[in-house]
């Protein structure tokens, strides 16, 4: 209490309206769509999976193995570097608000958050893209593969879910035993994770600065990112969680954040597609297939599946897991160990053969807009987010669907 | 002040969804005005619970945090 009553100042409460509670996850979800609408106008759209690639790749060029040297040193890849400053942007959201901590699990907990790593890579391998660049980017880009991502998603959610509620009834003790946490900031002692979390702002600012001579993109690139890590780790915003609660305890807040955020992003990337904002030295037509991926359908579908399991396994999306790394979750790290592991290797050796396998055209993207134009494509996706909202908020009321 | 605690479920190292899975499993096998004491340390826990409290009918009658980051919920079950 007596440190709550020393910040009554304006700025004391500036400071608490961010980081003293958690914020609605509509609001995080709303501001995430505005600042993927400005990665979009500076160069595209926000996106996971490829920037944890890229980390994946760089580990195998340090070990030197699966001919990867030319892989893109991470401070030159601008999803490399976006996904870094998502985890420190968490890290940073996480010290202010002194939840940092390192938390880590039972083993069972651990295996679980590789093995949902792992088959995130698979997913987004299959599925090209992640649930951000597939769903959350690839819904409001009027991709009609995101639909069919996005119901592969939801397939594997309900069905990992099942799982982990068979888990808990036959093998209650995978997800117990000895857990430890260090470097909590509770009370008083806490206190060096403010100071920690200003410090870590400000280099990331500094960093931010350092390429603003040469490589603006990446300024700013670096600066939404560890923007995003922040909104995401205090708004707890979560893809998984919007998939997964209305089956489990009913629950639509995360849903309902999630869909603010498309809206948003919706209204954003519609205009710029259609204006073409953006497009400088490229063709009109290539702005307008911007994250218009080659998945239609059936990679869409399985990849989407997969990557469904995944993360509900693991506990979060690309993001999710990010931003949980952030924070000190250490089962997370293990989803993204996972994650970074596999992914070059199922890109390099896994998914070509059974892609080889599956009747689909790898020229052809759904563009929604080339078929029921500008406003037929909105109308669609709106639809699609109007019937889901009231879905959930049904389910929440009723409880018809919800496990518990 | 002294509530009568019928169960402990503990949930420290768990992250989202395990908490609340544990938390909506263990309530449900509880009586009407049971209490459940609940230790985690996800932070997620302390906007998820009081919603879900809000939303299922049960009563969030404490909330506190313990040395070493550790949450303690005191929850009744309606």
């Amino acid at each position: 209490m007596s440190e709550n009553n020393k910040e009554t100042g304006a700025l004391g409460q500036l400071y608490k309206t961010f980081f003293a509670k958690h914020w609605p996850v509509w609001v995080g979800g709303i501001v995430l769509g505005t600042l993927n609408i400005l990665l979009f106008a500076i160069k595209s759209p926000w996106g996971a999976s490829g920037g944890i690639n890229n980390w994946g790749e760089n580990v195998y060029k340090l070990i030197g193995i699966f001919g990867l040297e030319n892989a893109k040193p991470t401070g030159a890849s601008f999803y490399g570097m976006l996904c870094v400053f998502l985890v420190i942007g968490s890290f940073i959201g996480a010290l202010l608000s002194k939840e940092f901590a390192l938390r880590i699990p039972p083993k069972g907990e651990l295996i679980k958050g590789f093995i949902g790593g792992s088959l995130m890579a698979l997913g987004a391998t299959f599925g090209i893209g992640c649930t951000i660049s597939a769903f959350f980017s690839g819904m409001p880009a009027l991709s009609g593969g995101a639909i069919i991502f996005t119901i592969g998603l939801f397939l594997g959610v309900i069905v990992a879910l099942k799982y982990l509620m068979w888990e808990m009834e036959k093998f209650p003790g995978f997800s117990s035993g000895k857990s430890y946490n260090f470097l909590a900031g509770t009370g008083k002692s806490g206190i060096w994770q403010k100071w920690a979390g200003w410090i870590v702002l400000i280099i990331t600012f500094i960093i931010a600065y350092q390429y603003s001579g040469g490589n603006k993109i990446m300024t700013w690139f670096i600066i939404i990112g560890m923007l995003m890590g922040l909104i995401s780790q205090r708004s707890r915003f979560c893809i998984v969680k919007a998939f997964r609660d209305p089956f489990m305890t009913g629950e639509a807040d995360g849903s309902v954040g999630v869909m603010a955020g498309i809206f948003i992003g919706l209204f954003g990337f519609t205009i710029i597609k259609y204006f073409g904002i953006g497009v400088g030295d490229i063709a009109l037509r290539t702005r307008e297939m911007t994250w218009v991926f080659p998945h239609f359908f059936f990679r869409a579908a399985i990849g989407g599946f997969i990557f469904g399991l995944g993360m509900t396994i693991a506990g979060g999306c690309a993001v999710g897991t990010l931003w949980r790394v952030g924070e000190g979750q250490v089962k997370l790290w293990a989803s993204a160990l996972g994650f970074l592991i596999i992914s070059p290797i199922s890109k390099l050796y896994i998914v070509p053969p059974i892609v080889d396998a599956i009747p689909q055209s790898w020229d052809f993207k759904n563009y929604l807009p080339d078929y029921l134009g500008y406003p037929g494509a909105f109308a669609l996706i709106t639809l699609i987010i109007l019937i889901w909202y009231v879905f959930v908020k049904w389910n929440e009321k009723t409880g018809k669907f919800s496990a518990y | 002040m002294d509530t009568k605690i019928n169960e402990t479920l503990d949930c420290k190292g768990l992250s989202c969804p395990m908490p609340m899975m544990k938390l909506a499993k263990t309530m449900k096998g509880m009586k009407s005005e049971e209490v459940l004491e609940m230790l985690g340390t996800d932070p997620g826990t302390k906007s998820d619970l009081p919603r879900w409290c809000d939303k299922s009918g049960n009563t969030l009658l404490d909330e506190s945090e313990l040395a070493g980051g550790v949450f303690r919920f005191l929850i009744q079950k309606k």
